[in-house]
């Protein structure tokens, strides 16, 4: 991790007025993405159908398959693999990422494929990154919902750390809840090293995190703040603004429906951050059949208790937003 | 965010500091499943060493969160101001809440009187209303007694107006004291007849009531009998404290290779004394004290 290059993601207060002149229209909440870890847990799933619903609310929405290498979020929306996608935006072929846009069938909602064949593609230099990610925040919309692949990869933890809503996805089981974990403790390191680094202060980190065996971003804190102040604070800073929403999919009894709040509980006490719950998706046999005939859920069975509770979703986001937009930006 | 090792038992259980007893219950269920071997929510998440600390500290949630006494003491301890829940009207400083606070713990057992942990506390209950009924009555016609609030207004007061870090007992003790103030001789009575019960509180045994010696095992047989002898049926018991049936049947039989986890089965005992108008704490350690000797503990 140490050698590559990171994305200058998180800007000091200095670039802080050059960031908000790319962005089109800024709003709150307008990049989501969604993440998990593992693979098979429902990230395109929930990606897809929080979009449509989105969308269905009036909202243009641009949907983003940022799984590169395995995209096929094309499959799930019932379209044959689109003619441009991701890949001849990051090769220059398409000079803007508009022209890459696919119309999806469904109102409000835009897709930008990421079935790629050149294998080279799937893993895209500095550059390109650097550019994906302004395009996707310049993209005319009112949500750009991106769909992670799986792992820790840092294009994946990247991507992750630039949204306004970074959602972790878990089903109730013990690999899944290890991922997960593990995701987020990757994103969240990532995210301190970029800024601890934006201030040329990533020398002090590393010799601190050298010194002992930390167990939570409190402890090290603690040593940090003690030995250099400027980089104690902002590390302190990332401990407050880094949230990461929950999504439990899957959930098929009363205790898995529970497994949220114990996560963000766990969470809490023994790594010393804090988690947003949105809620959890119940285990559908509607969903099966909505993947087996390629139609989104929401579309296939809106009505099914799972295509329900993305309905629940949408609105905690939305709760979300509304209390960031009272009292300053959040993530 | 503070080590799980430098939180208090608040923090640990994140409740507030005024949270009544079935919040902290609640919290307690909530925060121990998370260090039940096998827990999903805190795999790969939790080293062996903290799961056996959060442990610890939980157990000693128990014991001290539960146990009125036992908590105001604790709660002294974490601030030497007075914790908001003993009521917020006062706005007394620090000073003048002093005595307010040493005046407390005979209010204690009446606050506690509908669910009683505490068997003395049970028994004590009756005789303590008839006599303060009647000491009221003996001073001035009979107000309802309102112990807790009317008793701070009195300790501020008096304090105020007399300027005097301890003026209270003087006042207090006093009962056939003439009533100047108009609302003087209620405040006085209900304080005043609460300390002097508490000396003589001989637990005098109701019939129907099962007479707890002090150091009783409780086994199974002896949580049946305790049920039976309050009138609970199995399915009434399970009905109220929402454990299933043969949890209890298990637990009064004694079948301890059948019952679930120390951590779960604490629970249950608690919510089962509690049930049954028994100590709480007494219930599950005795009992969980048999289990122990009676079969090795299990490997966690």
């Amino acid at each position: 991790m140490a050698d590559t290059r990171s994305l200058k993601l998180v800007t000091g207060p200095a670039d802080a007025p050059r960031a908000r002149a790319v962005r089109v229209a800024p709003r709150l909440g307008r990049v989501l993405s969604v993440g998990g870890g593992k693979g098979g847990i429902g990230k395109s799933l929930v990606a897809t159908n929080l979009a449509i619903e989105l969308s269905r609310r009036g909202e243009k929405v641009v949907l983003v398959d940022a799984d590169l290498g395995g995209a096929n979020l094309h499959t799930g929306l019932g379209l044959e693999p689109p003619k441009r996608t991701l890949q001849d935006f990051l090769e220059g072929r398409a000079r803007r990422i508009e022209e890459v846009l696919t119309p999806t069938g469904l109102p409000n909602l835009a897709l930008v494929s990421g079935a790629i064949d050149r294998v080279d593609s799937a893993h895209p230099k500095y550059a390109q990154k650097a550019r994906l990610v302004k395009s996707l925040t310049a993209l005319q919309a009112d949500h750009v919902v991106v769909d992670l692949g799986a792992g820790t990869h840092l294009d994946v933890l990247d991507l992750f750390l630039v949204s306004d809503h970074g959602l972790l996805v878990l089903v109730p089981e013990p690999a899944s809840v290890e991922n997960g974990y593990r995701f987020l403790k990757a994103a969240f390191w990532r995210r301190v090293r970029n800024v601890v680094s934006a201030h040329g202060l990533e020398a002090q980190l590393r010799a601190v995190m050298a010194d002992g065996t930390f167990r939570s971003p409190a402890e090290i804190l603690r040593a940090l703040s003690t030995q250099h102040p400027l980089a104690g604070a902002l590390l302190a800073q990332q401990l407050e603004v880094f949230r990461p929403r929950l999504v439990v999919n899957q959930t098929r009894t009363p205790q898995d429906a529970e497994v949220g709040q114990a996560v963000v509980m766990a969470w809490r006490k023994f790594f010393g951050l804090e988690l947003d719950y949105l809620g959890h998706v119940p285990h559908d046999p509607e969903m099966w059949h909505a993947m087996r005939a390629r139609r989104p859920l929401l579309v296939h069975a809106p009505d099914a208790p799972s295509a329900r509770s993305i309905g629940l979703i949408a609105d905690q986001l939305a709760a979300l937003d509304a209390a960031a937009g009272r009292s300053g930006r959040t993530t | 965010m503070k080590p799980l090792s430098e939180q208090n038992l608040y923090e640990i259980l994140e409740v507030p500091c005024d949270a009544p007893e079935d919040d902290i219950v609640k919290a307690w269920d909530r925060v121990s499943a998370l260090c039940v071997p096998g827990a999903l929510a805190t795999y790969t998440l939790m080293p062996p060493d903290e799961a056996a600390l959060l442990g610890r500290r939980l157990e000693e949630a128990l014991t001290i969160l539960l146990d009125p006494t036992e908590r105001q003491r604790y709660d002294a301890q974490l601030s030497p101001t007075p914790a908001p829940r003993r009521g917020g009207s006062d706005n007394a400083s620090s000073g003048e809440v002093r005595p307010a606070r040493r005046r407390l713990p005979p209010i204690i057992p009446a606050r506690a009187m509908p669910p009683v942990l505490r068997p003395l506390a049970a028994l004590e209950e009756p005789q303590e209303l008839v006599a303060a009924a009647a000491l009221a009555e003996a001073t001035v016609s009979a107000v309802e007694p309102e112990p807790i609030p009317l008793q701070r207004v009195a300790v501020v007061e008096t304090a105020t107006e007399s300027a005097a870090p301890t003026p209270t007992p003087t006042s207090t003790s006093t009962p056939t004291v003439t009533p100047t103030v108009t609302e003087a001789p209620p405040l006085a009575a209900t304080p005043s007849a609460l300390p002097e019960l508490v000396p003589r509180a001989a637990p005098i045994p109701r019939p129907q009531e099962l007479v707890v010696a002090e150091g009783t095992r409780f086994d199974g047989d002896m949580l049946r009998r305790a049920r039976e002898q309050r009138g609970i049926t199995l399915p009434q018991l399970c009905e109220r404290t929402k454990i299933s049936r043969h949890h209890v049947e298990n637990l009064e039989a004694g079948r301890y290779d059948k019952l679930p986890a120390a951590v779960y089965l604490r629970g249950i005992l608690m919510a089962l004394a509690k049930e049954l108008r028994l100590d709480g704490q007494k219930v599950a350690r005795s009992y969980l004290e048999l289990m122990a000797s009676a079969r090795p503990p299990p490997a966690r």
